[in-house]
């Protein structure tokens, strides 16, 4: 099987869509030259790159070609594990990038923020109804991410929405069981 | 044998304008079904009513300056309602549709009118807010002010961002192939022109910018200047941790108008992207370039 997912993989990725992630990035990497050029604090903005990325990741789902590709052997999940791979690259490139770049704490630029988000709309994503699966799970990181600024701190609530930054592990692998739950979908 | 034929009476076709309107109400109705809208309408709100309060900002000045970027979340809501009718403009039978794509852009555009009339009223929100709170701080002693409202076109500034958050959802939405990209690079944009908007305060840079904030900080001079030589109507920023000198926190009627055109030129080229080839897309494309090099060479020009 391994060895049909890497013929498979320059296929993939000459489907994938680069150009939003090339857009988001570019922007990224100038607003974290910017923010280092100010000498002031930018923690926000790892947090923005995390949703936004997090967001772009899982909308690699979307395969136009999902409906032809369905009676091959290859399952979807297989098929979306080989998306997120080679996405999830790219991701982690930028994300590397910026926590070179961004004069921020290195709590800030840690990764498990971001898998949190990824991961969870990943899941959305497997769940979801076939038609508008992806796109919901796409927008979890940035709902996620505003629904968090949006929410005041020292409550329940405030405690709930901020565990992608709080402990992004846990959310990690509760995202990850839900996915392998939907392997067959 | 003969027989009377008799033929149904043929209906005229409707005119352009009827078709517009049609199209446009249809999709006025749709509007409503997209949650960001309501969302983002709801974060700016708790933003303008409960975050921003000069008797807890941060720094001296800082409501005044939040307040103009306190409509980012509802822009971000505006431009995924735009780019969601717009996307519906690349499912492959439009191509046959009855009506040429040019028609069916303009009654999109028309349905989001409503839209900017909710932004309007945000803007007066805004102006009431200020007033309800007695004005604000902005500058320090000696060039200080407990009492500063936001001018006309700053407060217009919502309504012009609200045009181009319209121009911004209808480009990308009809040019890029699925939501689930579209959504996430519309957050990104409106949230780093939004949150990070001190990266473009600087005298050069803010002509060119998203969202303009208010005042601008000009130099004047060294840490050891005697602020009581300055003349007295300059608003002041005294030497800190991320300045070393005196400013001038310069606050402008014209810059904040010329500021609207740009982003009204703006707003035309990113429309011109999201229309078919034709004469009106030349015209946004014509009329988008003189007002944005225009409004972008009087703000220089306004900047001391």
């Amino acid at each position: 099987m391994i060895a049909v997912l890497a013929r498979a993989a320059l296929p993939t990725s000459r489907a994938i869509r680069w150009t939003p992630i090339a857009g988001a990035s570019a922007l990224l990497l100038v607003a974290a030259m910017l923010t280092a050029a100010s000498g002031r604090p930018a923690d926000l903005l790892p947090a923005v790159a995390a949703a936004a990325l997090a967001s772009l990741l899982v909308g690699s789902l979307h395969d136009p070609a999902h409906d032809l590709l369905a009676p091959v052997p290859v399952s979807a999940m297989q098929r979306r594990a080989l998306r997120l791979a080679l996405m999830g690259g790219a991701v982690l490139l930028v994300w590397t990038a910026l926590g070179l770049l961004a004069q921020t704490s290195p709590a800030a630029t840690a990764v498990g923020s971001l898998l949190a988000l990824a991961a969870s709309g990943v899941a959305v994503a497997v769940w979801g109804p076939a038609r508008t699966g992806v796109l919901l799970g796409a927008v979890v990181p940035v709902l996620w991410f505003a629904v968090d600024q949006a929410v005041p701190g020292g409550g329940l609530a405030a405690d709930l929405v901020g565990l992608w930054r709080t402990d992004p592990w846990p959310v990690v692998a509760v995202a990850l069981v839900v996915c392998l739950m939907g392997r067959h979908r | 044998m003969s027989a009377a034929t008799t033929y149904a009476g043929v209906r005229e076709a409707p005119g352009t304008l009827r078709v517009v309107c049609a199209l446009a109400a249809t999709e006025v109705r749709r509007v409503p079904r997209n949650l960001f809208l309501p969302l983002g309408l709801a974060f700016a709100l708790w933003l303008l009513l409960g975050e921003i309060d000069p008797a807890t900002e941060d720094w001296a000045g800082s409501s005044y300056e939040g307040m103009a970027v306190s409509s980012v979340s509802l822009m971000w809501g505006i431009s995924v309602a735009a780019a969601i009718a717009f996307q519906r403009e690349r499912v492959p039978v439009a191509l046959g549709a009855a009506v040429p794509e040019v028609v069916r852009a303009l009654a999109r555009l028309l349905a989001m009118l409503p839209l900017l009339g909710l932004v309007g009223g945000f803007a007066a929100l805004v102006a009431w807010r200020q007033r309800d709170l007695g004005g604000l701080t902005v500058g320090e002693e000696p060039g200080r002010t407990l009492e500063a409202l936001q001018t006309t076109p700053e407060l217009l500034q919502h309504v012009a961002l609200a045009v181009l958050a319209v121009a911004l959802g209808a480009a990308l939405g009809r040019r890029m192939a699925h939501l689930a990209a579209v959504i996430p690079l519309l957050f990104l944009l409106w949230y780093l022109a939004g949150a990070f908007y001190w990266l473009y305060g600087h005298p050069a840079v803010t002509p060119f910018s998203v969202i303009q904030v208010q005042p601008v900080l000009v130099p004047i001079g060294p840490a050891d200047a005697d602020p009581l030589a300055f003349p007295d109507h300059w608003l002041l920023a005294a030497p800190n941790e991320y300045q070393d000198g005196w400013s001038r926190r310069f606050v402008s009627t014209s810059l904040a108008w010329w500021h609207n055109g740009w982003l009204l030129g703006l707003a035309q080229l990113l429309l011109a992207a999201a229309l078919p080839s034709g004469t009106l897309r030349r015209c946004l494309l014509v009329g988008g370039v003189l007002l944005a090099v225009v409004s972008a060479v009087a703000e220089v020009r306004v900047i001391p």
